[in-house]
């Protein structure tokens, strides 16, 4: 690790930030990768250009992992660089973590993380604060999460390398996730609860608004994702034939 | 000029999304709120923000999943709701914005295909740090030009159709809002889904509603 220094590797954390900027269905993050890896390699190899080529070509293959938990993989690949890991090792391990972290980062943020705090923001809004305080209190508290996790996973992977995977298994980030969810089916509660009651609500528009609600509601909770697409055709369309019954004489 | 700015702010914010940092910036209630303050109607901008935030509470940019761009939707539909106060501007600006989202995802597709043939293969010899590093921030930039490009159109199109329909719309705003809050129920249900489905979560959800209504009773 000694060939790396401070600088180096607060610009690796930084460029991790635009780890998906080229992404492509054939490489996916590939390129982010290799380019946020670039100033360490260069730090690692130094003079001998043919070495530091080799291994920018190496990172470039096909790789994918949740942008966040994609840090560990970042963090480590750059420890086995710099410990002068042979080649077929780094892609092995790159190859071993990438489906574990795309799931276990898609089930602890887009799954629980995300939900959560957009439904706590929404019940904020319903229940009346001013709507800087609830952009504020969405950006602070998701970014707390998303940040912590970028930051830790990065010195996960850098300080533990190959081991890193033990360390994700200490951190119970599934586990975490799940207690995350019970957060969220809370929260989608309260803002029912809010949204039915609250000033401007479902309540004062009338019975037949809530029963449409209602079983709106409902189709979304047994018909799950698949409605969604559906659904939102049937809400334009009904806007543009309510918009054409006013432009008729 | 007011054009030209909006579709810089949907550049911006559509970086935001996927290739940039994922701060949510690009969420629905923050673009909403931005947009809103960047035309003197940050109400506006929130109140719509609010809406297309119910609707995309399950959409997110999970994978290669291709989704509705919920940016695009929100600075399209405040931009469109802010050139008319006819009380049809809001469902007839959320309903464009809706639209222009799948526009917005079927353009994120085709940019990601088009990155394919942007980035150096592994296998290329010729395969450098300099042209690594060009590549990927190229696909930026190129992400930014997209963001821009289809705010920009969206909000053109947008501002024409809503001048015609807003004035005729022949419903109330309380009910027009209950139609936006009952189409956005849909997307609470199936969040509640994924979550584990009524059945698993029932405890959790009723103790929610009741806890909303008193909280709601009491401030």
């Amino acid at each position: 690790m000694s060939a790396l220094s401070r600088r180096a590797i607060t610009s690796i954390f930084l460029r991790s930030f635009l780890i998906q900027g080229s992404w492509n269905y054939h490489t996916m993050i590939g390129t982010g990768f290799a380019f946020a890896m670039l100033p360490g390699l260069k730090r690692i190899f130094d003079d001998d250009q043919e070495s530091m080529d080799a291994s920018v070509r190496r990172h470039l293959d096909h790789f994918n992992a949740h942008p966040y938990l994609a840090n560990v993989a970042l963090g480590a690949a750059l420890r086995l660089e710099a410990d002068s890991t042979d080649a077929q090792t780094v892609r092995r391990f790159k190859t071993a973590v990438r489906g574990p972290l795309g799931g276990l980062g898609d089930s602890l943020v887009w799954a629980a993380w995300l939900p959560a705090v957009s439904l706590t923001a929404l019940a904020l809004w319903w229940l009346g604060l001013p709507g800087w305080v609830v952009v504020g209190v969405f950006l602070a508290v998701y970014n707390a999460g998303h940040l912590t996790l970028r930051i830790w996973g990065f010195r996960a992977g850098l300080r533990d390398g190959r081991d890193v995977a033990r360390t994700l298994g200490e951190a119970r980030l599934a586990q975490l996730g799940a207690r995350i969810q019970s957060i969220a089916a809370l929260l989608v509660g309260v803002l029912a609860g809010v949204v039915l009651a609250g000033r401007g609500g479902l309540s004062e528009a009338g019975l037949p608004w809530l029963v449409l609600a209602i079983v709106c509601f409902v189709v979304g909770l047994f018909g799950g994702h698949r409605v969604w697409r559906p659904t939102a055709i049937a809400i334009v369309g009904a806007i543009a034939l309510i918009s054409a019954w006013g432009v008729l004489p | 000029m007011e054009l030209a700015l909006i579709a810089l702010l949907g550049g911006c914010l559509a970086l935001d999304a996927t290739s940039v940092g994922q701060f949510m910036l690009s969420r629905p209630l923050v673009a909403g709120a931005l947009t809103g303050w960047m035309l003197g109607d940050p109400a506006l901008g929130l109140l719509i923000g609010t809406v297309l935030e119910l609707y995309l509470l399950v959409s997110f940019p999970s994978g290669g999943a291709r989704f509705p761009e919920g940016t695009t939707a929100t600075v399209v539909a405040v931009a469109t709701a802010s050139a008319s106060s006819a009380p049809g501007a809001l469902p007839v600006a959320i309903a464009i914005g809706l639209v222009w989202g799948q526009v917005g995802g079927f353009s994120i597709t085709a940019l990601r295909r088009a990155n394919g043939f942007i980035v150096p293969e592994p296998a290329d010899s010729r395969a450098d740090a300099r042209r690594v590093a060009a590549a990927h921030l190229g696909a930026v930039g190129l992400d930014f030009v997209r963001g821009a490009l289809i705010t920009g159109t969206g909000v053109a199109i947008g501002r024409l159709m809503i001048l015609r329909l807003a004035e005729a719309w022949p419903i109330g705003e309380r009910e027009s809002f209950a139609l936006m809050l009952a189409g956005g129920a849909v997307s609470v249900g199936i969040l509640l889904h994924d979550l584990g489905g009524f059945r698993e979560r029932r405890v959790l959800f009723v103790a929610g509603l009741a806890l909303g209504i008193v909280g709601v009773r009491l401030l």
